[in-house]
């Protein structure tokens, strides 16, 4: 029993020997034995343990992170929504900043400071004064057009009227010269839209709607060429003599923030080419209606033409005189600049040439005799 | 041990040593538990030194294979922890969770003695703090786990009536 004992206890010390002269052994190992043993291990038996650890480990990232997540998404999400609005504030500056480099001098920049009552949208503190060069009825303009005009100054800072003010007036016109009125707010009452009206247009002078309007530079402070809206539809009103347009607003004053003062020196050397692309627009949309009426025009022309020799035909089978030859001629050959004549006519047909005719006389007019001072390049309207 | 009793060891063993690879990696703490060192003392107390020492010489393997560096200092800290719970199985026997606690505590602490001078990683002060304090911290975790987990399973671990 003692020798059995005693056997155990030996064999117990020599596999515990064994064992710990194999781990020191082990731990003996130079490195480029060390690695390839314990890769071994963790690429066979070990692999499901490996496993296990990696994906416990990638859990508590996964827990430790989530806070952090959490924190980046909710700034993700509010950067999100600013975006929005830092990409049309951005949108504006440059705008101004395209707006500047055409001016090139005679501005100061501003910022416009709304007032916060309701619908207080008349007017507005300009963070310019009278040090930095502004001065009283200086024109406001933003990169879209006409915002208002100086009406007090102080020395850091001044007031401006906006054109949504009941007593702003703007002498304005169409590009190439053929429309002249006075622009001005559109009264409609409190539920209204910011919208202008342009009042005293001369009855024989059509607008089509698109039709850009800028500022005519009549009256000395406003130079010429400023946009002011874009021509809606004639509206009716008790004056007889002239027609009134609606136009939609180059400038929403609800938008304006930065703003460009006009200085007078500036004033008085015109803004020639500052909107230019804009005339230019507005001169190519012109060239295509017209371009349009001419090809309608020569359609008319020649489907008269082959009804009068189909007539012309059939009187001379029949034996009896022939129509007059000089109408044909007449409804066939355009004239260059027809004139009206109160002289009736005879038929349907005839009255629907003359009335394009009518038109086409227009707008002959407004090609062949361009207005003076225009900021167009020769040529443009043709 | 019977066979039964082999087989509910075998499966406890297997879940303490899944936990180490699961749970305590889960956790990251800085004092973390060993659920090697207990699968190792509960079977340990259950074999003959020798089988104890092989089974730590195992242990300490598999432990050290994720530690390449660190290559065969587990396997001589576990066959030691081993072959001794095996050898004093007779002192901590008994149906005590205080004498178990105290049990896991010191074979932890011998363990990370053995490992961290066997390892030869960690020098001076740091030796002697990690050796003083963080082992200890571990060694109670371990002790707290071990008789939470002993409890746990006692249904599992004690020996089936004759």
């Amino acid at each position: 029993m003692a020798r059995a004992i005693r056997s155990n206890t030996r064999v117990d010390l020599i596999v515990l020997t064994t064992c710990i002269v194999l781990a020191l052994a082990a731990r003996a190992l130079p490195n480029t034995m060390r690695d390839p043993v314990a890769t071994g291990m963790r690429r066979s038996f070990l692999a499901p343990l490996v496993l296990l650890q990696e994906r416990a480990e990638k859990g508590r990232q996964s827990l430790l992170s989530a806070d952090a997540k959490q924190t980046y998404l909710d700034s993700l999400s509010l950067g999100s929504m600013k975006a929005g609005s830092l990409e049309a504030e951005n949108d504006r500056l440059r705008k101004l900043m395209g707006l500047g480099s055409r001016l090139r001098w005679g501005f100061i920049p501003a910022e416009a400071l709304h007032g916060r009552g309701v619908r207080d949208e008349t007017t507005v503190i300009l963070s310019a004064g009278s040090r930095a060069g502004v001065s009283r009825l200086s024109p406001v303009i933003a990169p879209e057009g006409l915002v208002g005009v100086v009406d007090q100054v102080d020395p850091t800072m001044s007031h401006a009227m906006l054109w949504t003010h009941p007593d702003f007036r703007v002498s304005a016109m169409s590009p190439d010269g053929t429309a002249f009125g006075i622009a001005q707010a559109h009264l409609t009452g409190a539920t209204g839209g910011y919208l202008l009206e342009l009042r005293g247009v001369p009855f024989r002078a059509t607008l089509k709607p698109g039709s850009v309007i800028v500022s005519s530079g009549w009256g000395g402070v406003w130079p010429r060429g400023i946009p002011v809206g874009t021509v809606l539809q004639e509206i009716k009103t008790t004056e007889g003599w002239a027609r009134t347009y609606l136009l939609r607003p180059a400038v929403n004053p609800s938008d304006v923030y930065s703003v460009m003062i006009l200085r007078r020196d500036r004033v008085a050397k015109g803004l020639d080419g500052v909107w230019q692309n804009l005339a230019e627009v507005d001169a190519a949309a012109q060239r295509i209606v017209v371009s349009g009426d001419s090809a309608a025009k020569s359609a008319a022309l020649a489907e008269a033409a082959a009804r009068r020799a189909v007539l012309d035909s059939v009187a001379r089978a029949t034996g009896t005189a022939p129509a007059p030859t000089t109408d044909s001629a007449r409804a066939v050959t355009p004239r260059p600049v027809p004139v009206r004549r109160p002289t009736p006519v005879d038929t349907n047909a005839r009255r629907d040439t003359t009335r394009r005719d009518t038109t086409r006389r227009d707008t002959t007019r407004r090609d062949s005799v361009p207005p003076p001072n225009l900021p167009l390049s020769p040529g443009v309207m043709r | 041990m019977n066979v039964g009793g082999a087989v509910r060891a075998l499966i406890s063993f297997l879940i303490f040593v899944v936990l180490h690879y699961t749970l305590r990696p889960l956790l990251g703490w800085r004092a973390p538990m060993d659920f090697l060192v207990l699968a190792l003392l509960l079977a340990s107390v259950r074999v003959r030194p020798a089988t104890a020492a092989v089974i730590g010489f195992a242990l300490g393997l598999i432990s050290d294979s994720l530690a390449p560096d660190a290559l065969g200092a587990g396997a001589v800290a576990m066959t030691i922890v081993g072959f001794g719970a095996s050898y004093l199985k007779a002192v901590f026997f008994a149906d005590n969770l205080v004498l178990n606690a105290f049990f896991f505590f010191l074979g932890k602490w011998v363990f990370d003695i053995l490992y961290f001078v066997g390892e030869q990683r960690v020098h001076g002060f740091e030796l002697v703090q990690q050796l003083l304090l963080w082992s200890p911290l571990s060694a109670a975790v371990t002790a707290a786990v071990g008789v939470l987990l002993l409890f746990i399973m006692r249904p599992l671990l004690e020996p089936s009536p004759a």
